[in-house]
């Protein structure tokens, strides 16, 4: 059903392999491009080849650089002895963005799961628990999502350095700040209930 | 206590195209042949006020046979006015439920007292949360609690995800993919979320019994009628035994502890109903427990839930279907369908609302009080 000319459906059948990309939006996007100016087409082409080319991941940490070191573990203003454990390097962009964490980070790569076939050897987390040994971490915060997959990987970790001299803490869910109590969807708020803190 | 249902708007359900329902609180009696929508209009009112179909698990029957969506939209009254709810579906795409036109939070919510009333549905299928199996009974519990707390709605269903996750790394071990290495850490996990879920439920069954003791002995007799939480491990000793299955559960590939094989025993005078209840028993008995849960969710809300009994009278006697018509009557609002009016005396019909459903073009009259 080869509607339009090859170059065409090239353009389309590869966006659609892109995530949360249907035909449809391929298609929009695909016109989009052909409409387009030169340069612009040119520079998103320029873009992916240089993103391909020139990122990978921090040896230490796992975020994605251009150097063999992240910025992050490069920054000497950051605070050695916490590491962060999060799923996916985008993940740490949201974290940094609160600038309330000083500390380094790790990156695992995803989430336990059996059913997908996600191993412990299949995420970082041999490398979390070398670099706990050589670094001294004292404190491994653990920041993976709040589902199934994601505390069933915390409490791996917690169990793979329960001999280590190491803290292990994960982040608290609960409330939104700044909505009302009265608009918190009801498992948010019993979990926060669960959580409750002396004042 | 005066929330109820004032009109239901089915578009594209089951058979209906596009109709609009006006419905009284106390008894709405729905009239009318077989096969004509009247047990469609009690699933509908249903799906309007839970987001949910109570029949099928195979909700994508709900739509209408040529088209690819359905809507309904319900009129609440409440006691400080009213309040529009909406149900949009397209099988394979998420459903939209409304109230007053802004999306819920989510369906668990919606689900859970969300359109402002519960409902509480008799269809004769249900006749196998007596008489089938474990599942069958866990399945009534699971949907009890979890209309009246979505924290539960959410751990039950998070808990079957670990157990599935549990279940494919036993089988991973069993066949030599997998270190076990991991299972003590989804062990804790499947406890972590189980434990919820039996808190939940074995609260819910102390909280029922009384409830159908009394309103089996309204139905039944005398007897003394009994609920028991059967465990495959009790609170105590759950991550206990599910380590000891450990082995066992490698082997087979399947997790055999826990809340997800438990069950509960309906008994009367002593005797399990599922075993040796007569047809009859298991009957009443079901509708015990329906009675049961009304009782429960006006405990837990302090509000009444709407009743909706699919053809709940033909099967019982004169005297049986007196005491139900009362019940109903009395009720803030009980939807009920019949295809035989007289099962009702002329006194009750003419305090009722009848709805008729005749035949051809599915067309919806509704006259308050009887004719004939």
């Amino acid at each position: 059903m080869a509607t339009y000319a090859r170059p065409v459906e090239r353009l389309i059948t590869e966006l659609s392999k892109l995530p949360s990309i249907g035909p449809k939006s391929a298609q929009r996007i695909a016109f989009h491009v052909i409409r387009g100016r030169q340069e612009d087409a040119f520079g998103l082409a320029e873009a992916l080849r240089e993103v391909k080319e020139r990122i990978r991941p921090c040896r230490r940490c796992f975020n994605l650089t251009e150097a063999e070191e992240c910025e992050i573990c490069r920054d000497p203003r950051r605070d050695p002895s916490v590491i962060c454990a999060v799923e996916d390097p985008y993940d740490i962009g949201s974290i940094e963005r609160t600038g309330e964490y000083r500390g380094l980070y790790h990156v695992l790569g995803g989430a336990l799961s059996p059913l997908d076939g996600i191993e412990p050897e299949d995420l970082r987390i041999a490398e979390l628990v070398e670099r706990v040994k050589v670094e001294g971490t004292q404190e491994i915060v653990v920041a993976t999502n709040p589902n199934t997959t994601g505390e069933a990987t915390a409490l791996f970790i917690a169990q793979e350095v329960e001999d280590l001299p190491v803290r292990v803490t994960a982040l608290a869910s609960g409330l939104p700040v700044g909505g009302d109590l009265e608009y918190a969807d009801e498992v948010t708020l019993g979990r926060a209930f669960a959580g409750r803190r002396e004042l | 206590m005066t929330a109820y249902l004032q009109a239901l708007r089915m578009i594209n359900f089951r058979n209906y195209a596009d109709e609009t329902v006006l419905l009284s609180p106390g008894l709405n009696v729905v009239v009318g042949e077989n096969a004509l929508g009247k047990t469609n209009l009690l699933e509908a009112i249903s799906f309007a006020l839970t987001g949910s179909t109570p029949r099928t698990p195979k909700e994508n029957e709900v739509v209408r046979w040529d088209q690819d969506f359905c809507r309904t939209e319900a009129r609440v009254a409440l006691e400080d006015g009213g309040r529009k709810v909406a149900v949009g579906y397209a099988p394979g795409q998420k459903k939209r439920p409304t109230v007053d036109g802004v999306p819920a939070t989510s369906l668990t919510n919606y689900a859970a007292g969300g359109a402002g009333v519960r409902v509480i549905n008799f269809f004769p299928d249900d006749l196998r949360i007596v008489k089938g199996a474990p599942a069958d009974r866990r399945e009534f519990l699971d949907a009890l609690i979890s209309a009246l707390r979505p924290a539960y709605a959410r751990a039950a269903a998070d808990y079957a995800r670990a157990v599935q996750q549990r279940n494919q790394l036993l089988r991973r071990i069993r066949d030599g993919f997998s270190s076990e290495r991991t299972l003590a850490t989804w062990d804790r996990k499947v406890v972590e979320l189980g434990e919820t879920v039996l808190k939940g439920r074995v609260a819910a069954v102390e909280r029922l019994e009384p409830f159908l003791a009394d309103s089996l002995g309204a139905l039944y007799g005398p007897e003394k009628a009994a609920l028991r939480y059967s465990y495959s491990a009790p609170l105590e000793t759950y991550a206990e035994a599910l380590r000891e299955a450990r082995g066992a559960d490698i082997e087979r590939g399947t997790t055999s502890v826990g809340p997800h094989r438990d069950n509960f025993e309906v008994s009367l005078g002593g005797v399990d109903l599922t075993t040796y209840g007569s047809q009859g028993q298991q009957r009443l008995a079901t509708l015990a427990l329906k009675f049961a849960a009304r009782d429960y969710v006006r405990w837990a809300t302090g509000e009444d839930p709407i009743l909706l009994f699919d053809d709940v009278m033909s099967e019982l006697d004169e005297q049986r279907r007196e005491y139900l018509a009362d019940y109903f009557l009395q009720s803030v609002q009980a939807v009920i369908s019949t295809t035989n009016p007289e099962y009702f005396r002329p006194e009750v019909l003419q305090r009722s609302r009848v709805i008729r459903i005749s035949g051809g073009p599915v067309t919806v009259s509704t006259m308050a009080g009887a004719r004939g």
